[in-house]
């Protein structure tokens, strides 16, 4: 039992009543003790409490006076007497050049509990500011409030000009502002921010907190590359009169973007301009139906599976008919095909019949594991998930076969295209330069697959529908890609997205292109045609060369030597089991937009005749 | 062994009582009013009107009373209790009917030329009152629920009435001082437990029973940055202008924030931020001291009363003053919504003032009279 505080515990006021500090304990404390012990042990225990949350407190006082920049950095730079500090931070290229920075500027605003003459503070106000509304300043003015802001980021003249009013109660604060010097260039990548500087789209929002922290960020975009990439589409979509356009390149070896373009685009540094439309970004928010370019995806699963062999036959004469639908192949040769051939000239039917072999289940896991069910982890905010249905069935099986039925974004497409033909590596597609670190990423399909789909996207562009994006000595491989939109019932015949990816050296790809015109419409010159040969496919081919010119590639750079694929016509069609693949099934549940509208069987297809089949 | 042995107080003479005086506390208490002094003359933009001198005399005339109740036997406290709790219950009635209501909320009652706040006498009473109860009761019986649920009510009555004016930040620290006797008491901490459990079960009600400002001040809180210029502007501006301080402050009169009206409330709940503001970290690090030397001293003379009354009375005060302090400092750096707290000595404010000098002339009442002995039944 104690009655009197341990030796050392916290009395500092011990002194003065240290004389009556040698008493006993009377009966009476006795009696009392149990409650008086427990008092003791309580009060100990508010002791301790009362400490820490003293501590705690004094320390938030330290932090918060000298370490936290007080909840409104740019206000605070003011109290500093207009030192600069906290800037946020630049956003460079692959090369350093600067695409995001920040300035300092002043912004006036005023106190109007401060100000003797409202009216005639507007009044004059307005005269300085001529782009200002009078209305705007006296409700400013005249408010009952102690703060409103004047104009944010004032011109040299504007600041002397409203200085020079004298207006008691206005002042200003040094604030500072992005800047995004490049323009429009890499708008979709970059993003733009607040008049606060806070992030509001793109990289700028997606590393705010790192930006805010004064880390710098280099992005894997290459600016040179970029602006022409942006030059090309444009001038792809002034040419076929399309209503937008989107274009990526991506290094194959290691997933870096060194451009990614989306067309209607905007300039960050107008901010207030900026439409929902032009904000979008097609690349990575944009989820399309492929179309043809997935053959990419349903070959390199059929020989990855071991179910075909390059030159494995199929009969692609008749038709597929399942329940409503019609499966009929755009470049119809109506006979037996090579895979090989099938590849080269895009055909549906034997795609279709290619992904029966490898089955529902395969197909779905093949997706998946190339990353085609799951959002792509980019450093972007507009980053889209694929659909695809959710009930994956046969009639599925076959239109995802020719990339029909399962929409994912271009850069989806690209990231997957470069796994096929790199020696079959997926790597995570990123934004930001990988300084040392480089991507291991995670094996999708074999050497000897990967090597496969190489000979098959230079076959595409030697012999195939992918002619005019060959670049000569450059060994460009690639496959093109027409799929009608959907519209409110079935798809628009007329509303297509054109598209053509492909790499290049075939022999050691290194550079993915994906060009996509969304839109576009046939001219006299192309016979019409709006297909991604003619549309997409010249694109890819500038793009091409200007990465020749910019970095001096030399035909033969590149080591290892590709096998140009011998395509063997069939001669002898095999005997065809008709029916074997017509389901009677009558599946209402299929969505009429993910498969294809019927077709008279047997018609063949007439030139310049625009179809629903992908190319 | 025998009953109390009431009546037997060692008699002490009046040189002694004044001796025993804690003359640490009253310098301790000075010295945060001389802070207090020179805050509110600078945020007057360095003029003593039209607050620091009001102050100055103010804290003359409570000094007096904090002297003069501390020489006022336990006992006489003891039996007053009652009387007191149960006359603040009546004002606080009072003013919810037909109190003066200002800045939105009704706290003030008005009888002839006496503004008084009824909130203020409360906290005290309800210190008062707890002590007195638990004093009364046998030491077997302070744990035991039956005898917890009236001290309970004896607490929740007038924090109820306090809510309804609304003044949160007053019912809050009722409620929390007046917990915090109940816990010294020796309540077992069950029932704390159990308490804690309601108020978050009624935590959706009493959020439909807010008022939009003060819904508006939580949410605030939570996100400061959600309204910069309008609710949140208090504790962004606060915060800039405790940052703008850094380690010795920009000098006395030289605070640019609070001079030039950044700073809301600055001579009342925002008070120390003008003053962290000229007098930096290290000004608030000797403001914190002094509060927390103060708090300390509360602490050992409620370890040194041999009389439960004063125990409970000195760790009621003690928590009063605490909790005045960390809800006001807390606040004003962005740690709790803004409810409304002064700092006690330092904000420009005559009740508040009276009510801490009040309750720490208890405080400095129960060292001084800490040998006496008190009857249990009263």
């Amino acid at each position: 039992m104690r009655f009197w505080p341990r030796p050392g515990s916290p009395d500092p006021a011990a002194a003065p009543s240290a004389a009556a500090g040698a008493r006993l304990g009377t009966p009476q404390d006795r009696l009392r003790s149990d409650s008086q012990e427990v008092a003791r042990q309580r009060i100990g225990y508010t002791i301790a409490i009362f400490g820490l949350l003293f501590v705690a407190i004094a320390g938030r006082m330290g932090y918060v006076s000298l370490l936290r920049d007080g909840g409104e950095p740019v206000q605070r730079v003011a109290a500093r007497g207009g030192a600069l500090q906290g800037e946020r931070a630049d956003i460079v290229d692959r090369n350093s050049i600067v695409l995001a920075t920040s300035v300092p500027v002043m912004s006036a605003f005023v106190n109007p509990r401060l100000v003797l003459e409202p009216q005639d503070a507007a009044r004059r106000l307005a005269s300085a500011l001529p782009e200002g509304k009078l209305e705007e300043f006296s409700e400013k003015l005249e408010g009952d409030r102690s703060f409103a802001w004047i104009k944010r980021g004032l011109s040299p003249a504007e600041h002397d000009r409203i200085n020079r009013l004298g207006i008691p109660g206005l002042d200003f604060q040094a604030e500072e502002r992005r800047i995004y010097p490049q323009g429009s260039a890499a708008a979709h990548i970059l993003g733009y921010s607040s008049v606060d500087n806070a992030g509001l789209a793109g990289v700028e929002r997606y590393f705010e907190r790192e930006l805010q922290a004064g880390e710098p960020l280099q992005l894997s975009i290459d600016l040179r590359l970029q602006r022409f990439v942006e030059q090309e589409i444009a001038r792809a979509v002034r040419k076929f009169s399309a209503i937008g356009a989107t274009a990526i390149v991506l290094d194959a070896t290691n997933g870096e973007i060194l451009a990614m373009a989306s067309l209607p685009t905007y300039d960050p540094n107008r901010a207030r301009t900026i439409t929902n439309e032009a904000l979008f970004n097609r690349g990575t928010l944009g989820v399309y139906e492929q179309g043809s370019t997935f053959k990419i995806f349903n070959t390199a699963m059929t020989l990855d599976a071991g179910r075909a062999t390059l030159d494995k036959i199929y009969d692609a004469r008749e038709p597929i008919k399942i329940d409503r639908f019609t499966i009929n192949d755009f470049h119809g040769q109506n006979r037996a095909m090579t895979v090989a051939e099938v590849f080269k000239f895009s055909s549906n039917i034997g795609s279709a019949k290619m992904a029966m072999d490898v089955g529902v289940e395969g197909q779905r896991a093949f997706f998946d594991r190339i990353g085609m069910l799951k959002p792509i982890p980019i450093e972007l905010g507009e980053s889209a998930g694929p659909l695809y249905p959710r009930h994956w069935m046969k009639i599925n099986l076959m239109t995802i076969s020719f990339g029909h039925g399962i929409s994912v974004t271009p850069l989806h497409l690209a990231s997957g295209t470069a796994a096929m033909i790199n020696g079959g590596i997926l790597h995570r597609p990123t934004l930001v330069k990988r300084a040392g670190k480089a991507d291991v990423g995670r094996r999708v399909v074999s050497e000897r697959t990967s090597v496969a789909m190489r000979q098959l996207l230079r076959l595409a562009v030697t012999e195939g529908t992918g002619k005019s994006a060959d670049v000569a000595g450059y060994e460009v491989g690639g496959k093109t890609g027409t799929a009608e939109k959907p519209g409110r019932s079935g798809y628009r015949e007329k509303a297509l997205i054109s598209s053509f990816v492909g790499a290049f050296p075939m022999s050691d790809p290194k550079f993915v292109i994906l060009v996509s015109v969304d839109e576009p419409k046939g001219l006299k010159e192309t016979g019409g045609y709006a297909t991604g040969g003619w549309v997409a496919a010249p694109s890819f081919k500038a793009i091409a060369e200007h990465i020749v010119a910019l970095y001096g590639i030399q035909p033969g750079d590149w080591k290892g030597g590709l096998a140009p694929l011998q395509v063997a016509s069939v001669a002898v069609p095999p005997p065809l089991p008709a029916s074997a693949l017509t389901s009677r099934a009558r599946q209402r549940t299929v969505d009429q937009r993910k498969a294809l509208p019927a077709r008279a069987p047997g018609a063949g297809p007439a030139p310049g005749e625009r179809r629903h089949a992908t190319e | 062994m025998s009953m109390l042995a009431a009546g037997e107080a060692p008699q002490i003479s009046f040189a002694e009582r004044i001796w025993r005086i804690n003359w640490a506390l009253v310098l301790i208490l000075t010295a945060i009013a001389a802070v207090g002094f020179l805050a509110l003359y600078s945020a007057a933009g360095g003029r003593p009107e039209p607050w620091a001198a009001k102050h100055a005399l103010r804290y003359a005339g409570a000094l007096t009373l904090m002297l003069g109740v501390a020489l006022v036997h336990p006992k006489v406290w003891l039996s007053l209790a009652w009387p007191i709790y149960l006359v603040s219950l009546a004002l606080l009635v009072a003013v919810d009917l037909v109190g003066k209501i200002g800045m939105g909320a009704q706290r003030w009652l008005v009888l002839g030329p006496v503004q008084i706040q009824p909130s203020e006498i409360a906290k005290v009473a309800v210190i008062l009152v707890l002590a007195r109860y638990y004093h009364g009761l046998k030491p077997e019986q302070s744990g035991k629920l039956l005898h917890t649920v009236p001290a309970a009510a004896l607490i929740l009555a007038p924090v109820a009435l306090v809510m309804v004016q609304p003044d949160l930040g007053t019912a809050l620290m009722v409620l929390m001082g007046g917990g915090c006797v109940m816990f010294v008491a020796g309540t077992r901490l069950w029932a704390f437990a159990a308490a804690g459990l309601a108020a978050v079960a009624s935590m959706p009600v009493a959020w439909t029973l807010m008022h939009e400002y003060q819904r508006r001040r939580v949410l605030t809180f939570l996100d400061p940055e959600r309204d910069p210029l309008g609710a949140g502007y208090h504790i962004t501006q606060s915060k800039i202008a405790i940052g703008s301080g850094g380690l010795f402050g920009k000098g006395f009169l030289h605070g640019t924030q609070s001079s030039l009206n950044f700073l809301p409330e600055k001579q009342t709940d925002f008070i120390f931020t003008s003053f962290v503001e000229e007098w930096g970290l290290a000004g608030a690090a000797v403001v914190l001291a002094l509060f927390g030397a103060a708090i300390l001293i509360g602490h050992s003379v409620a370890l040194r009363s041999r009389h439960h009354f004063g125990r409970l009375v000195a760790m009621g005060v003690t928590a009063m003053l605490f909790l005045y302090v960390f809800i006001n400092v807390a606040m004003v750096m962005g740690l709790l919504p803004v409810v409304g707290v002064p700092l006690p000595l330092v904000s420009n404010g005559g009740t508040a003032m009276l009510s801490v000098m009040f309750a720490c002339g208890l405080l400095i009442g129960v060292n001084v009279y800490r040998d006496a002995a008190l009857p249990r039944a009263g």
